[in-house]
């Protein structure tokens, strides 16, 4: 990527703005990374964690924007300092979970990349078309795989999972206050809200698509997920740190 | 589920060559799987995938007494040992 005079954002709602996005893009991928080795079979097993990559990519990519020391800055924040959203950050003990969650997430992102392809940073601009590439790969692969599971006999198991994480699911929309500055700067071209009734709309459709009926939650004005950790957070940062705090001064 | 061989090719004249195979439960989740499995380092440009039960394999019963005619082949050993046999007998001057 081509240094510029934009590069690090200095901002203050810009970098926030930008650090919810990457911060949502780290804790997903390293979320699903923890399903290495585990996943139903070999092949699915590499695509999964092929898309865990590409997300940890992107996050990589939207932290240079911020900074030089991206390792440091991904990992050794304190946990107020964190943006992402409930839903990327959760951990999901259930197949069933981390499946509708990827098909979520995913289906959320590619809106969230698409209303950054014309921002005002070139630096984001180009990072979008890019990722936008990997995205389409990605929502083919959760629509795909969702379409085969509700075919089989784990219907109603995928429905609760995806009626569990929905409430979650919509803090994805929740946005920091920094959007505000984001928007006003032509950095992003479309706010949450209407990013989230795009997502929902497409939801809707595929949903039925595959004959499920859903009960969506009410909406929760206020949650502040992102700037409010939740319960198994700080866990979860401890364990991405484990490697990196035993010499945080290293080189590597 | 299904086995499927994938065959890649690179970009320009290199011909599609064998890499692998794969399990999937059908021809569209193998393509987004030999896209994971085979080419997301960026090991060729294109590539097919053969359903394993659409080969057609041949019997090594069949092939097999081709392996005893020696015949066939030219390794060029007789003529080298005639020549080493030559040098020996003629040294030259």
């Amino acid at each position: 990527m081509t240094a510029s005079a934009n590069v690090p954002i200095t901002d203050p709602g810009v970098r926030e703005f930008v650090l919810a996005f990457a911060d949502d893009e780290h804790m997903i991928g390293a979320r699903h990374a923890e399903w290495i080795g585990t996943a139903p079979f070999l092949e699915e097993d590499l695509a999964f964690c092929s898309i865990a990559q590409d997300e940890l990519g992107h996050a990589i990519a939207l932290y240079s924007l911020l900074g030089d020391d991206v390792d440091r800055f991904a990992l050794l924040r304190d946990p107020a300092d964190y943006r992402c959203c409930h839903l990327t950050e959760r951990d999901t003990s259930s197949w069933d979970d981390a499946l509708v969650r990827h098909w979520l997430y995913d289906t959320a992102e590619r809106h969230r990349w698409t209303a950054l392809l014309d921002s005002s940073l070139p630096e984001l601009a180009s990072l979008a078309a890019r990722a936008l590439r990997e995205e389409s790969f990605h929502t083919d692969h959760a629509r795909l795989f969702l379409e085969r599971v509700v075919a089989a006999e784990t219907r109603h198991t995928i429905v609760a999972s995806i009626e569990r994480l929905l409430p979650e699911a919509l803090g994805l929309w929740e946005p920091v206050a920094g959007e505000v500055d984001a928007l006003a700067a032509g950095v992003t071209s479309t706010s949450s809200t209407d990013l989230g009734a795009r997502w929902r709309t497409e939801l809707d459709a595929a949903l039925s698509d595959l004959g499920l009926s859903v009960e969506w939650p009410e909406p929760v004005a206020g949650q502040a997920g992102r700037t409010r950790r939740s319960d198994g957070f700080d866990a979860f940062l401890t364990s991405l740190q484990s490697v990196i705090s035993i010499e945080p001064a290293a080189v590597w | 589920m299904k086995t499927y061989e994938v065959f890649i090719k690179k970009e320009g004249k290199d011909e599609f060559r064998h890499a692998g195979a794969l399990d999937a439960p059908d021809p569209v989740m193998a393509r987004l799987y030999a896209r994971e499995a085979y080419l997301r380092r960026a090991e060729g440009d294109q590539f097919w995938l053969v359903d394993r039960d659409h080969l057609i394999v041949g019997d090594t019963d069949l092939v097999a007494p081709n392996a005893d005619k020696p015949h066939r082949h030219n390794d060029g050993s007789l003529v080298a040992a005639r020549r080493k046999r030559l040098r020996s007998e003629e040294p030259r001057p």
